[in-house]
């Protein structure tokens, strides 16, 4: 079947969207933040069709969960528990009912003014979680560790960069990278006391900040970072200070990305410039033996050719936020007030 | 200001005048003799009492009740469920500049009413959206604005689909009455359920149902002559002679095809002739039993009473405007369309702002059916996307009164208000921002005005106005939008995203501003402010002296950590001797010179060591006289030690 695109404009700007994971059927239900309005709200969406004369489902609202500032980030800590950065410096956790989602969030923790200029406000930008643990970032500098199952902070990094952190990163239980709006990036070994960087490498020369960081789903040690200017980083934290390999990809910021659950080889990305796209990560991820008889994981940098990138939807005038990949469906939240479901993608 | 109604906080007022100007009452007693007036962005003002004489004693009481005042204009289209309808539109908007920029090589008019058609598919969205949210409303208040908005974007979408007909569509031989027929029917259905349920029924006697004869009427007026034929043959007298003859007039009425193979001269010939076929039925009086068959056949040799008395039973002229077309002048063109429209409206008195459009519409007056949609109160949304379409259309020439050809103009002054008025919001100036890139360079000007101006809380926000402004060419923004968050860091003590802001404005001055600031933090707190922006900034150190010098010095630390002592002596020294460290920093510089001279192995030459006494001479302000003295003591002996050292080898010299 043809990829299909269903639009749905919803009012808002769409800074993240998150499908809600499902135990035994297929999911319908998702998660959306909004930013850049005078009143911002997490809302939670279906895919119904209720005169059923239809053979389309169109997303419906069941709930709506007003905050303070902008949502800047939404990962889930549990299966219906997830964490919200806002752009106010708070934190939050919210739990959605299991059984019926028409139901209003609930509030487990609020995490108040985490991120800080003293009395100022300042952005908490971005957040990771990996297993119930919280690492979030702010415009302060700071990285903060949080228990998402007690509420508690249990690590700060004071001034983990003189500058305002835009993304944050996993690597493994006790290990987390961070870029800042330089696009200095600094990988921090949570077990140290220290408050310096384990290593930090910077994704390219131009200055520009580092919007989104993720690791390979299956090969932890790789890392990729998308840039303010819309180029791509990848890493070997093997062997790291210089990327691998970096990519000039899209013509605007890349906004967020993510492999495709199923298929570790599919990264998906979306942009500033509008663009959603899907790309091919098989060639690039390929082992091989180098010269050295070291093991080459990335293609090399002059390769650039056979990578493959297939635009999903028609670039639109304004920019994609985010997407979120479920199976064959893609949901992307854009500044055009809109929400898009591409369906039928093959993975 | 073409401002339809103000809101004052969250209490409405009602104008009292209503002429050329409005009048509004405030809600309170806020100022007594005087007042003064701030204007903010966009279509927003500050009214405050305000004095001529400065009062000397202040008094408290008097002063508890001066009030700002803070008034804005009341944007329809800021309320959420028409968000979805400027947001939609505007895709289509840029899809029409796209399409207009091919069409400057080739014809492109499939591609104009596609984009038309889009646009009418939004507005009935629109329609149905609102019709959705008044049905859920409780308040009757509510429920009575959110009518209000549906009969205006009903309005809109019927002169849009008039519009779309009369000159974006190319109709072959520009033979307009079929389409005009179908305007009438999409846009003004009546008894077309009772038609369809009489004939669901296909029962006899259907003349029972108290709507039939006005059904067969309506249907005649709507051209829908089978339909009515089929309603007629329901009636239980349907086999009489009457009946029959009436039948055979509606069968064999001339249809005009532009395909037809008949010139329209032909045809008139024809249609002549069956119409005084039918005159001659009437006269001869053989319908005078059947009242409503004789006026079925009096409506179809198009007489004016017959229509007129039958304008009763429609709220307005458009229902009969179809039908009266195709009884009197089937073979019409576009352009003929004036004289139906002044008949139709003539059947009865009174008018309506919708008349007066569809009249000059009609009537092929562009000019005045603009002047006339920008009174309708949607914020300029309607007249902005029409008028862009006729324009790219070609159908559109407005002449002012020295017979200069002003259409462009229009249009652009058109964009340019509707484009600053959602600028003014807080999510849609995005989408105001692509309207104003459409019209340069004006457009583009206001946009960087309005953008500097823009609140900023986040770096993602700026990152975003950044953005946007570079995709549009409009290069002033990043710098001083930059500059602007350096200031602000600058001013909280913020040293590095201080620096870091400076550096992504390119800007020398601010450069030179935050790194002075970083110094002399550090001449008080001997603390380095951001050194990993410092030890990873590349050229960019280059933008200013004081970024240069900071950026060394940081690496003189970074040397010194490391225990690279001759490395860290060599930049020091070259630091001293360059001579661009400023004032307030050379007792820091020297002081530090302290710290390698007292290493058990020297770090200085000899003549380095010069150099520094020279400079430790020439600023002698610069340091207390007693640590000054401990440092030339220092020097003595690093000379000492270095003259020695430098005698004993030669080579080295």
């Amino acid at each position: 079947m043809p990829l299909e695109v269903q639009g749905k404009f919803v009012s808002q700007k769409i800074n993240k969207v998150r499908w809600i994971p499902e135990e035994y059927v297929e999911t319908k239900c998702f998660f959306t933040g909004s930013w850049d309005d005078d009143i911002n709200t997490i809302k939670v969406w279906t895919l119904d069709n209720p005169d059923e004369d239809d053979e389309v489902d169109y997303p419906h609202e069941l709930s709506s969960y007003p905050v303070e500032g902008d949502v800047t980030q939404i990962k889930f800590t549990d299966k219906n528990k997830i964490a919200v950065s806002l752009s106010n410096g708070d934190v939050k956790v919210l739990e959605i009912s299991v059984y019926d989602k028409k139901l209003p969030l609930k509030e487990l923790f609020h995490f108040k003014k985490l991120h800080n200029y003293g009395k100022e406000k300042c952005s908490c930008t971005s957040l990771d979680t990996l297993e119930g643990d919280i690492a979030t970032v702010g415009e302060d500098g700071n990285v903060n560790i949080l228990s998402g199952r007690r509420g508690e902070i249990t690590r700060t990094i004071k001034e983990a960069d003189s500058c305002s952190l835009h993304s944050v990163c996993f690597i493994k239980h006790n290990e987390a990278i961070t870029g800042n709006l330089r696009g200095h990036m600094k990988i921090w070994d949570l077990r140290s006391s220290e408050n310096k960087p384990a290593a930090s490498f910077l994704l390219a020369g131009d200055e520009l900040a580092a919007t989104c960081i993720i690791h390979h789903p299956t090969q932890p040690h790789i890392i990729l970072a998308g840039s303010e200017s819309g180029s791509l980083a990848v890493w070997d934290l093997r062997m790291n200070a210089f990327p691998t390999s970096l990519v000039n990809a899209h013509t605007a910021g890349v906004n967020e990305m993510q492999f495709h659950p199923e298929n570790p080889h599919k990264l998906i990305t979306c942009s500033v410039s509008g663009e959603l796209w899907e790309w091919n990560m098989e060639a690039m991820t390929k082992s091989s033996k180098g010269p050295d008889s070291q093991l080459v994981t990335w293609m090399p940098l002059d390769d650039k050719s056979s990578m493959m990138v297939n635009s999903l939807i028609s670039a639109l005038h304004k920019s994609i936020n985010t997407l979120h990949c479920d199976k064959g469906r893609i949901l992307c939240g854009a500044d055009n007030e809109a929400i898009y479901l591409v369906k039928n993608f093959k993975y | 200001m073409n401002s339809s109604s103000f809101a004052f906080g969250a209490v409405q007022d009602r104008a009292l005048t209503a002429n050329t100007a409005k009048t509004f009452v405030l809600p309170d007693k806020c100022f007594k003799k005087y007042v003064g007036c701030a204007w903010g962005r966009g279509n927003k003002f500050t009214i405050y009492p305000y004095s001529h004489t400065e009062s000397k004693t202040p008094n408290a009481a008097e002063n508890s009740e001066n009030k700002l005042l803070s008034i804005r204009q009341d944007v329809l289209l800021f309320r959420p469920i028409l968000r979805r309808l400027v947001n939609e539109s505007n895709g289509t908007y840029l899809s029409l500049q796209k399409a207009a920029e091919t069409a400057k090589n080739s014809d492109n008019q499939v591609e104009f009413l596609k984009l038309s058609r889009q646009f009418r598919s939004i507005i009935r969205v629109c329609i149905e959206s609102l019709q959705k949210a008044s049905e859920q409303e409780l308040n009757s208040d509510d429920r009575n604005t959110s009518s209000s908005y549906i009969t205006i974007f009903f309005s809109i979408e019927c002169i849009w689909h008039l519009c779309e007909i009369l000159f974006v569509d190319s109709i072959p031989g520009d033979v307009v009455m079929p389409y005009l027929l179908e305007w009438v029917r999409f846009n003004f259905p009546c008894h077309e359920q009772t038609a369809g349920k009489l004939l669901e029924a296909c029962e006899r006697g259907a003349e029972d149902d108290k709507d039939y004869w006005d059904t067969v009427i309506g249907m005649i007026v709507q051209g829908r002559v089978d339909v009515a034929r089929a309603l007629l043959k329901l009636h239980s007298q349907g086999e009489s002679n009457d009946f029959k003859l009436v039948d055979n007039s509606l069968r064999s009425m001339p249809v005009y095809n532009v395909y037809g193979g008949i010139s329209t001269g032909e045809f008139q010939i024809l249609w002549k002739h069956w119409q005084a076929e039918c005159r001659s039925k009437l006269s001869s009086g053989v319908l005078s039993s059947q009242p409503k068959l004789e006026l079925i056949i009096r409506l179809i040799t198009g007489e004016y009473k017959a229509f007129e008395s039958i304008r009763g039973r429609y709220s307005s002229w458009f229902d009969l405007l179809g039908g009266w077309v195709m009884f009197t002048a089937p073979w019409s063109r576009r352009h003929e369309l004036g004289a139906a429209a002044s008949a139709c409206a003539g059947m009865a008195p009174g008018r309506t702002k919708l008349d007066d459009m569809v009249r000059a519409l009609l009537e092929g007056d562009l000019h005045q059916l603009i002047h006339e949609i920008q009174q309708i109160s949607d914020n300029g949304w309607f007249a902005t996307h029409l008028t862009d379409m006729l324009f790219h259309c070609g159908k559109l020439k407005i002449l002012d009164d020295h017979h200069n050809n002003v259409t462009a103009k229009v249009r652009e002054s058109l964009i340019l208000e509707y484009g600053s008025l959602l600028m003014e919001h807080k999510s849609l100036w995005s989408v105001g921002l692509s309207y104003l890139a459409t019209v340069p360079p004006e457009g583009l000007r206001r946009a960087e005005l309005i953008l500097e101006r823009i609140p900023i809380d986040t770096e993602a926000k700026a990152m975003r106005i950044v953005a946007e402004a570079k995709k549009y060419g409009i290069a002033g923004i990043a710098p001083s939008l930059s500059r602007c968050l350096c200031a602000r860091h600058l001013q909280a003590r913020r040293l590095g995203a201080a620096l870091c802001w400076a550096v992504r404005a390119r800007c020398p001055g601010a450069a030179q501003r935050a790194a002075h600031a970083a110094l002399r933090h550090y001449t008080q707190a001997a603390s380095l402010a951001a050194r990993d922006l410092l030890l990873t900034a590349g050229p960019a150190v280059l933008l200013s002296d004081a970024l240069l010098f900071l950026g060394k010095y940081c690496d003189f630390h970074r040397l010194y950590n490391s225990r690279e002592f001759k490395k860290a002596g060599d930049l020091l020294v070259s630091l001293i001797t360059s001579k661009i460290a400023p004032d307030y920093f050379w007792k820091t510089l020297l002081l530090d010179t302290l710290a390698l001279l007292e290493r058990d192995e020297p770090v200085f030459t000899s003549k380095d060591t010069y150099e520094i006494m020279l400079c430790l001479e020439l600023k002698p302000s610069n340091l207390e006289a007693e640590k000054a003295d401990l440092l030339r003591l220092a020097l003595a002996r690093n000379l000492a030690r270095t003259a020695l050292a430098e005698g004993e080898d030669p080579g080295e010299q």
